[in-house]
């Protein structure tokens, strides 16, 4: 670089990733330290190490393959042509953003002085993996193989919440243009999409022993410290901030990028490269956080467990439209979120026995589903992207948010790339016998052995006298 | 293998080369297949690993609360 403008703004928007990265680190470090504290105490350490081996399984598959699919997948292949060279095949062109640069053995995976972004927009996203598979960890716990959760691990990390983020999040997705979809801080694009996994994994596992009665009434199988819970939690919500500012561009020139003549405008933007601030989503992230917790401590009656994940599932049932909505919007947004996936847990718990751990799929999968139909609605006319205005349907322009749109992006994030393939995945390690640990295993606890040899060798020490 | 010899040299070229690090242009592929093989050869490796310590642990057949006396007073 040799001109000095361009080196701060380059450098700057380098750091500010690079930022975000470190900031979200404190998701998976909060997921961990609240999956130990729902777990019963036979079972800490191998659910501590379950989802710990998510940080390793998922970064090396984002490497080999995961980030070629979101450059190479936004048009479906297909569906819709892309912007950048009007072919609806996948995107592996010469063009800027093509997938090309991002094969694996590409020059731009490694250090490159002629390309600072890649690195940390890569890792940014891969956090935005490491979460939704972290999701689905925390609602199997106690019962699944290591085995089979890092193969669900890296098929919603690396492959299926990819593509859903290249249809709905690329700035080029099919899903804008023929559908509307907005979905600024992902409530469907990780949330919905790694709840319905999770639903479609807990069907097939089935729930814990002793989680039903033989008369089928569900048991209460609380956290069993509530303060690593708590930790945890307010760690994610820490981790959440990162996450928000990782979703936008910190600074952009619209003008030229809308082809506008003669117009600069240097702003921040959100991942579709529309217009927003860092200051207005700060408003919006801590009013719908707030208003999760309100409601979340009302329905619960108190409940600790249930008001924090209250306060996430508020900030996530308002996070697809947090670009624009008004503070009050989103606090109001996130209750209605709350109340209603708090509902529906106990409702889909005991109507087809799904023994959800942590509530995941309530408060990410329920939250993300109503959050993005409630988006159709109050954002319902704005451009869905800053490139054209154009209908639903068309698939050359964009088309403006709406309800109907919405909803569909909702159904294609929940069930068809989230709660299908989750199932299915589930059903084929279930037939090879791979899926769920021997009841034995289960009922003496995943730590057993651990804990037999840790006390013989505690014993030994303590009566040693050199 | 170095990419870089001088410094001087390579930023007061015509085109500055961006990749820097060890094999650029040659060995990326190769790696690649390395990071590939080590991947699947780990699910390979800890799977067959916990499917003997979960058999081993079902034959012994222990109860839901057997797990008590391993918990240690200190």
């Amino acid at each position: 670089m040799t001109d000095q403008l361009t080196a701060l703004t380059t450098i700057f928007t380098e750091f500010y990733y690079w930022v975000t990265v470190v900031m979200m680190f404190l998701i998976h470090v909060g997921f961990c330290v609240y999956e130990v504290g729902a777990s019963r105490y036979k079972h800490h350490q191998h659910t501590l190490m379950k989802n710990t081996m998510v940080v390793p399984l998922v970064t090396v598959t984002w490497f080999f393959f995961g980030w070629w699919i979101y450059w190479a997948f936004p048009t479906g292949p297909g569906i819709a042509p892309s912007i950048m060279n009007e072919s609806s095949a996948l995107i592996t062109d010469e063009s800027t953003f093509s997938a090309r640069w991002y094969v694996a053995n590409t020059e731009f995976m490694a250090v490159n002085l002629g390309d600072r972004i890649s690195g940390v927009f890569w890792a940014a996203f891969l956090l935005f993996s490491w979460t939704a598979a972290s999701i689905v960890s925390g609602a199997i716990i106690e019962r699944i193989t290591t085995f089979a959760f890092g193969i669900l691990a890296i098929a919603i990390g690396s492959v299926f919440w990819v593509i859903d983020a290249a249809w709905g999040w690329h700035f080029d997705g099919w899903m804008l243009k023929i559908l509307g979809y907005h979905d600024a801080y992902a409530s469907g694009v990780i949330h919905a999409i790694a709840g319905g996994f999770a639903l479609g994994v807990l069907v097939v596992l089935g729930p814990r022993i002793g989680k039903f009665s033989s008369s089928g009434e569900p048991r209460n199988i609380g956290p069993r410290n509530p303060w690593l819970v708590t930790v945890g939690l307010f760690l994610i919500y820490t981790g959440f901030w990162g996450f928000y500012a990782a979703c936008n561009i910190p600074i952009f020139d619209l003008g030229p990028e809308y082809g506008m003549e003669g117009v600069t405008y240097w702003t921040a933007t959100n991942i579709y490269v529309t217009p927003t601030t860092l200051s207005g989503i700060t408003f919006n992230f801590l009013m719908s956080l707030s208003g999760g917790l309100l409601a979340g401590y009302w329905i619960a009656k108190g409940d600790p467990f249930w008001t924090y994940s209250s306060g996430l599932a508020g900030v996530i049932c308002a996070s697809a439209g947090n670009d624009l909505y008004h503070p009050i919007q989103a606090m109001i947004i996130g209750m209605i979120g709350v109340v209603i996936s708090y509902k529906l847990h106990y409702w889909v718990e005991r109507k087809f026995k799904i023994d959800d751990a942590v509530g995941a799929v309530a408060v990410h999968g329920y939250a993300g589903f109503i959050g993005l139909i409630i988006c159709g609605f109050v954002l319902n006319g704005y451009p869905s992207s800053g490139y054209s205005v154009g209908a639903m349907w068309d698939g050359s322009t964009y088309a403006s948010i709406n309800p109907l749109g919405q909803f569909l992006g909702a159904i294609i994030m929940f069930g068809v790339l989230g709660m299908l393939p989750g199932y299915i995945i589930a059903k084929v390690l279930h037939g090879m016998g791979k899926l769920r640990i021997p009841r034995e295993v289960e009922l003496a606890g995943l730590d057993y052995e651990m804990m037999e040899a840790d006390k013989e060798a505690e014993k030994a020490v303590s009566t040693a006298t050199r | 293998m170095a990419t870089v010899t001088n410094w001087i040299d390579h930023l007061s070229a015509e085109e500055v080369v961006g990749a820097i690090y060890p094999g650029a242009g040659s060995s990326e592929t190769l790696l690649v297949i390395v990071g590939i093989v080590l991947w699947i050869g780990w699910h390979v490796l800890t799977n067959k690993q916990e499917s003997e310590k979960l058999e081993s642990m079902a034959r012994k057949k222990r109860g839901a609360n057997d797990y008590k006396s391993n918990i240690t007073d200190w």
